[in-house]
């Protein structure tokens, strides 16, 4: 059986299993963490046979490519899918240990799994529409899980999400059909050979800017960014975690794909937009993170910063930056979620996460203050931890092309991260007036902390063996921008419709 | 509707029900190929039901159709999961489908059909089963009626109305009092 289907169909039956076949309870809950390690471990396999050179390719419906829908796997791919069921798994964890099952809402595991099979969906797909498709799928199933534990409050805080997001797919459908009028195809590898003898042509220019716009908005970056940073700490702790962990990355994958495998590379305006956007994200985001005064908030803005520099990345458009792209995906996700996690800690623990009322944390606590400052000093970009190998390799290659503010902009953004970190180390941590009531009593904070701690530890793995991960990054990157050897891959399925390449 | 009741409506309904299902029926059946198909034909359907909720009115629905019509949506999402996955156990990839065609079969002579009917019905039962309970949830909650019955409400919303942060901490009851407004705004 060809395994290219199994990352989008073990969640889409998990959620149906659950969804209606349960109340919430123990039976629930140990088949949904079973299907997650059963989903992660197949990820990591992915991720190494496709390492060695192997692609998947499933053509559903045995309709060979350009006519059919067609799945496929590249190591980006996998490595996204990894890095997705990993996050979830950690998520669905930490909410175990959250809440008992006499108090979880029946909806929120079937919903989550929803939206893993979204997000593993638009991973998989190789072609433009069914990414629509995908990308539905995910949003729809965060707007439910976003207003599902929601106040008033929060379904305020909900709305511009809603409203943006659902600009963002109008202007998406109007990219493909501009794409379809173009090239007469939605399938990437199609696109790819149909769009490298037309790269002149200043309608692919603006499908490539309208693709821009379109995962710029999904991505979070400057100008579009205002729905994320307001709606992302009103959801619950582990899910706000799976959230800043992968709903954004989904866009910086697609700008990935797009930009590196489908348009072809000669699109120089495009390709410097993005840099010049992503050097003002970073700083727009960081000076957001400054101004915030509880942790969710000051970690939703950080997202944005830290898309900044993946963008960047995308923008220099070298081989090596994109595997300094992926590599920072890599480290990003799991730091960010752990991220949030530690806060949940901290707020299960201090009872609020606004910074005016926490500290002692580290009297009482000091294991989770080590923890936190590994996440935190490696979001800010200190060596060994994985976050400086991700900055350096970006930073050399800013120096390589020569453009020096871009890179300033990304050493003062990690500077102002650093700041903003300290701000949250100073005032939950460190600071310990004698009235700051630590809950040690509500002994839920133990099996909280022991989670954040495990995905402390595979981020701290990625910091001290940042060389192999760089390596497979590498590889990843060379496979996403050999359009050739993507297409052919593609094409060399062959089923009902017949193989036509161009 | 909660006025009196129009006989002469009512009637045309209990005719116009038959009249919109077997159209509905015909959508689904012909969208093999030609325009038609699950999704059109389950709005037709769910079309059909929502004029039958306003001859007998939203609560009396519940009395004419017995169960839930997410019940509806979950048979058809399964049903059309299974459609895709069926060929996987013979090693044919996800979404393959199958054709068979029959002559001499009674009352309806040649058949020509193939697995996608499956999934089309599949398709068919979520539109039906959704649309409904869409429409039968707003409608109640617009009569002033509850809009969840009591079971629905065990499985569809939080038994906590209380996040995590507001667990009456000793020592910040003050802080706990204030609207979540300020402790966010900053």
């Amino acid at each position: 059986m060809n395994p290219t289907i199994l990352p989008i169909l073990l969640p889409l039956l998990t959620a149906l299993l659950v969804l209606f076949w349960g109340k919430p309870g123990r039976p629930r809950r140990v088949l949904v963490a079973g299907s997650g390690i059963v989903q992660l471990a197949l990820a990591l396999w992915l991720v190494a046979r496709s390492c060695t050179g192997e692609s998947f390719v499933l053509t559903l419906g045995n309709w060979s490519a350009p006519f059919g829908i067609v799945l496929v796997i590249d190591p980006l791919a996998a490595i996204m899918l990894a890095l997705s069921t990993f996050t979830a798994l950690a998520s669905i964890l930490y909410g175990y240990a959250e809440l008992s099952f006499r108090v979880e809402h029946p909806l929120r595991l079937p919903l989550t799994q929803f939206l893993l099979a979204g997000i593993n969906l638009a991973f998989c797909t190789g072609d433009l529409f069914n990414l629509f498709v995908a990308f539905e799928i995910m949003l729809i199933a965060s707007y439910a899980l976003l207003t599902l534990e929601a106040d008033d409050w929060d379904v305020k805080q909900a709305f511009p999400y809603l409203a943006v997001n659902l600009v963002g797919s109008t202007l998406f459908l109007c990219a493909a059909g501009l794409a379809y009028t173009l090239f007469g195809t939605l399938n990437f590898a199609d696109i790819a050979m149909r769009a490298s003898v037309m790269a002149d042509d200043p309608r692919v220019l603006a499908l490539g800017l309208l693709l821009l716009v379109v995962f710029g908005i999904k991505a979070g970056i400057f100008p579009l960014y205002y729905w994320l940073p307001n709606s992302y700490p009103t959801l619950p702790i582990p899910l706000a975690a799976l959230y800043a962990g992968m709903l954004t990355k989904v866009g910086v994958y697609v700008l990935l794909r797009v930009f590196g495998t489908v348009l072809p590379h000669s699109l120089e305006p495009a390709h410097q937009l993005l840099a010049w956007l992503a050097g003002a994200t970073m700083i727009f985001g960081v000076l957001g993170a400054i101004s915030r005064n509880f942790i969710r908030g000051i970690l939703a803005y950080h997202i944005l910063s830290q898309i900044g520099f993946m963008v960047l990345a995308i923008g220099l458009f070298t081989p090596l930056s994109f595997a300094a792209c992926i590599f920072y995906v890599i480290h990003h996700i799991i730091v960010k979620s752990s991220l949030f996690l530690i806060g949940g800690v901290g707020l299960c623990l201090n009872r609020t996460d606004n910074l005016d009322r926490m500290g002692n944390l580290w009297r009482h606590a000091p294991w989770l203050g080590v923890v936190f400052l590994c996440q935190a000093l490696s979001l800010a970009g200190l060596p060994p931890l994985s976050g400086f190998w991700g900055k350096y390799a970006i930073v050399v290659v800013g120096l390589e092309k020569g453009a020096y503010v871009l890179v300033a902009a990304s050493l003062v953004a990690s500077i102002l991260t650093l700041f903003s970190m300290l701000k949250i180390w100073n005032s939950a941590f460190w600071n310990s007036p004698d009235e700051r009531e630590v809950c040690l009593w509500d002994l839920r904070w133990v099996k909280l902390c022991r989670v954040a701690a495990g995905m402390t530890v595979v981020s701290l793995g990625i910091g001290l063996g940042a060389e192999g991960v760089f390596r497979v990054a590498q590889e990843a990157a060379v496979r996403a921008l050999d359009q050739e050897g993507y297409a052919r891959v593609v094409f060399s399925r062959i089923g009902k419709g017949g193989a036509t390449p161009p | 509707m909660n006025g009196p009741r129009s006989f002469i409506f009512n009637s045309t309904v209990r005719l116009v029900f038959f009249l919109v299902n077997v159209v509905a029926v015909y959508l689904l059946l012909r969208g093999h190929n030609a325009p038609g198909g699950g999704f059109i034909a389950g709005l037709a359907t769910a079309i059909s039901l929502i004029f039958l909720s306003l001859a007998v009115g939203v609560e009396g629905m519940h009395r004419l159709l017995r169960f839930d019509p997410v019940l509806l949506a979950a048979a058809g999402l399964v049903l059309a999961a299974g459609a895709g996955m069926l060929p996987m156990f013979v090693n044919q990839p996800f979404l393959e489908h199958f054709q068979f065609h029959l002559s001499n079969v009674p009352v309806l002579g040649e058949v020509h059909a193939g697995t996608p009917l499956l999934f089309d019905v599949g398709v068919f039962l979520v539109v039906v089963g959704v649309t409904c309970k869409m429409i039968f949830v707003f409608a109640k909650s617009a009569q002033g009626l509850r809009a969840l019955v009591a079971e629905e409400e065990r499985r569809y919303s939080s038994p906590v109305e209380q996040p995590i942060e507001s667990d009456a901490p000793p020592a910040s009851q003050e802080a706990a009092a204030r609207p979540k407004e300020e402790r966010h705004a900053n």
